[in-house]
């Protein structure tokens, strides 16, 4: 288990104060944020490379907090796998077993061993920088396993890789994650990483953990705007909740209305969530079935996408909206009038508190 | 479709050149920065050449000053204190090097003002300074006296002012050299159980080996080089520029001629093997 209990740090202009966070034996967790927010760093104090200034940090009980990275037992990996290229594969693996005093063939025998489990002995007396991103990042990955690490950092290990090495190296952490009941703390801006991978899912920004919770939960009920944007909510608009009525409450946004499936006191500001994929969108002409949150607006531009097109809409207020593959014949021109509908059961809600400028919580 | 066709006649009725012709005379020609960069190889071309073709002319000149027992010693002298100079700077510069590209102490500034310094003084200036520092009543020379080391016109003095001269020269040199290597691949060394020491050792030390040894050529080049600072503090035993300047002012401009030729010549050769020697120092890649 990973425990940092309320760190501070100071490096240049940034800083942490009171960070605490838990990462439970053999579990694996990732912690997401936006550039800037300070993952690295938090990353990098736990691994020893940056000293705090408060709190303690933890390792299978362990108060590492004083302890230079080399005692810490703890495997760090970089988003560039830091490989030491004036060494050979073989060599980088061995590195961590030589620095720890393993006699020379049993380290031999150990690092052969690593090689062959890891389909990696064809690659053993290549030098690292003609190897390709997968090949590096499965020597990384042996390299701080060959030492029996406590638990592992990973800094967006998967990011530098094309999208099929992605998946299978991505694959290939979590099973030796749980065979090995490693102890990840990884750092991503990928969505799919942290589904796949992640038990547990930490949002952080500007040094501060805003939300800790399963994937599920973090992306389907984010409490702070940031989280929000982090679990892909595209729209984020906010307003004014006006009065309620079964179980719904008409929001004022922007010079228009939306209806969402909650009930909210009447007059606090609040932030309306949308997905982008959750909005429908019509030719003005065309009746919907659905009289609530019909939004009256028009196409600014659309941009193909993976999955079909994306609309830039202006109404009361902008939104941007998915139109899936089946749907995306371009049937919409720029300038065009239209009307959006979004289900109110869609409207995800954040209250912003009356007090500070951007805390929130989930309703 | 058309077009491309009449490009292609236009092409085969022309020869090549004109194309070529057309292609550097429209802005692509590298002429503008050519010529007055010329100039300045061209005054090191001559220099050259009004060193080497009076002696080539008259090689009783060079025959006399090979055979000197005094030219040898002046030689032997000045490329032993640039060695122990070279030598002194890497066991202190190598590591001050390292502490100024990982530090981000307020002092960095400070210390790096100081390490420049002997980069923008006169060389009288520094020699000087080395020789109130170094001479037997010096703040240096007095304790050093006492244990036997003298410095005034001593070969110690000698690579006391070649040191002096060269700090900034090895320093930087091998201290950019420490900025390239990624201080994540010392942490990731450190996470593998390396000490500080030793992950300096394995890792930093072998990736900065070709800026290391550019850094000991360009302090050796320096060293060998200087005159002013020298003769203040050690005339004697006469280095290869003391010894070029007395003839000069002795012996007359062909004598000096000569001994510049053989300088000339030495540092040629010794710069192609070191070349040669390093061409591989540092490079870690299959591909080439």
């Amino acid at each position: 288990m990973i425990a940092v209990e309320e760190i501070s740090l100071t490096r240049g202009d940034f800083s942490f104060a009171g960070i605490s966070l838990q990462v439970p034996e053999s579990s694996y967790t990732v912690l997401m944020g936006p550039s800037g927010a300070g993952k690295t760093l938090l990353l990098e104090s736990i691994g020893g490379f940056l000293p705090v200034t408060g709190g303690r940090i933890l390792v299978a009980g362990r108060d590492v907090t004083m302890l230079p990275p080399e005692k810490r037992g703890i495997g760090f990996m970089y988003q560039d796998y830091s490989l030491f290229p004036h060494l050979t594969v073989e060599e980088n693996i061995a590195y961590g077993l030589k620095m720890k005093g393993i006699a020379s063939r049993e380290r031999t025998s150990t690092v052969k061993t690593l090689l062959s489990s890891f389909s990696l002995h064809t690659l053993a007396s290549r030098h690292t920088g003609s190897l390709s991103g997968g090949e590096k990042q499965r020597v990384a990955l042996v390299r701080a396993l060959a030492t029996r690490p406590t638990a592992l950092l990973l800094d967006e290990p998967f990011a530098a890789l094309d999208p099929e090495a992605r998946l299978s190296c991505m694959d290939e952490v979590k099973a030796i994650q749980k065979d090995h009941g490693l102890t990840i703390l990884q750092v991503s801006h990928d969505r799919d990483e942290a589904y796949r991978l992640a038990d547990q899912v930490v949002v952080m920004d500007n040094g501060r953990i805003l939300q800790t919770g399963t994937p599920a939960a973090i992306f389907s009920h984010p409490v702070h705007p940031t989280v929000a944007a982090v679990a892909g909510f595209e729209n984020i608009l906010e307003g004014t909740s006006g009065s309620s009525e079964g179980g719904r409450t008409r929001l004022s946004i922007g010079t228009g209305t939306i209806i969402a499936d909650r009930i909210v006191p009447a007059g606090d500001r609040i932030l309306a969530c949308i997905r982008s994929r959750d909005i429908t969108l019509a030719g003005a002409d065309i009746p919907l079935s659905e009289q609530v949150n019909r939004i009256d607006g028009q196409v600014i531009s659309m941009v193909a996408t993976d999955h079909g097109c994306q609309v830039r809409f202006v109404g009361p207020f902008p939104l941007l909206i998915d139109i899936p593959g089946d749907r995306a014949s371009w049937e919409y021109r720029p300038g065009e009038q239209v009307v959006a509908w979004v289900a109110p059961k869609d409207v995800h809600l954040i209250r912003i508190p009356k007090n500070t400028g951007d805390g929130g919580n989930a309703l | 479709m058309a077009r491309t066709a009449a490009g292609r006649g236009s092409l085969m009725s022309s020869p090549e050149q004109p194309l070529r012709k057309k292609y550097w005379s429209s802005g692509n020609s590298l002429a503008a920065f050519w010529i007055p960069g010329m100039i300045l190889v061209g005054i090191i071309a001559l220099a050259l050449l009004v060193i080497t073709i009076p002696v080539l002319r008259n090689p009783e000149y060079l025959a006399g000053a090979a055979s000197d027992p005094v030219v040898f010693q002046a030689f032997f002298v000045t490329f032993l204190a640039g060695f122990c100079a070279v030598g002194i700077l890497a066991i202190t510069g190598t590591p001050l090097a390292y502490a100024l590209s990982r530090s981000d102490t307020p002092w960095k500034g400070v210390v790096e003002t100081l390490v420049d310094i002997p980069l923008v003084l006169p060389h009288t200036v520094a020699g000087l300074m080395v020789y109130l520092l170094f001479m037997s009543r010096g703040l240096l020379g007095a304790p050093l006296g006492g244990i036997g080391l003298t410095f005034e016109d001593a070969f110690p003095g000698i690579v006391a002012a070649m040191v002096f001269v060269a700090i900034p020269y090895y320093v930087n040199a091998v201290r950019e050299g420490f900025g390239r290597v990624p201080v994540q691949l010392e942490n990731v060394a450190r996470s593998l159980g390396a000490s500080r020491a030793r992950a300096f050792v394995t890792v930093t030390l072998p990736l900065t080996t070709r800026h290391i040894m550019y850094g000991a050529l360009l302090a050796w080049g320096r060293a060998i080089g200087e005159f002013a600072a020298v003769i203040m503090i050690a005339y004697f035993p006469v280095v290869i520029s003391t010894l070029i300047y007395y003839r000069f002012n002795t012996g007359g401009i062909a004598e000096s001629q000569a001994i510049a030729f053989i300088l000339i010549l030495l540092c040629l050769v010794l710069f192609f093997v070191f070349r040669f020697l390093t061409r591989r120092a540092g490079v870690y890649d299959d591909r080439s």
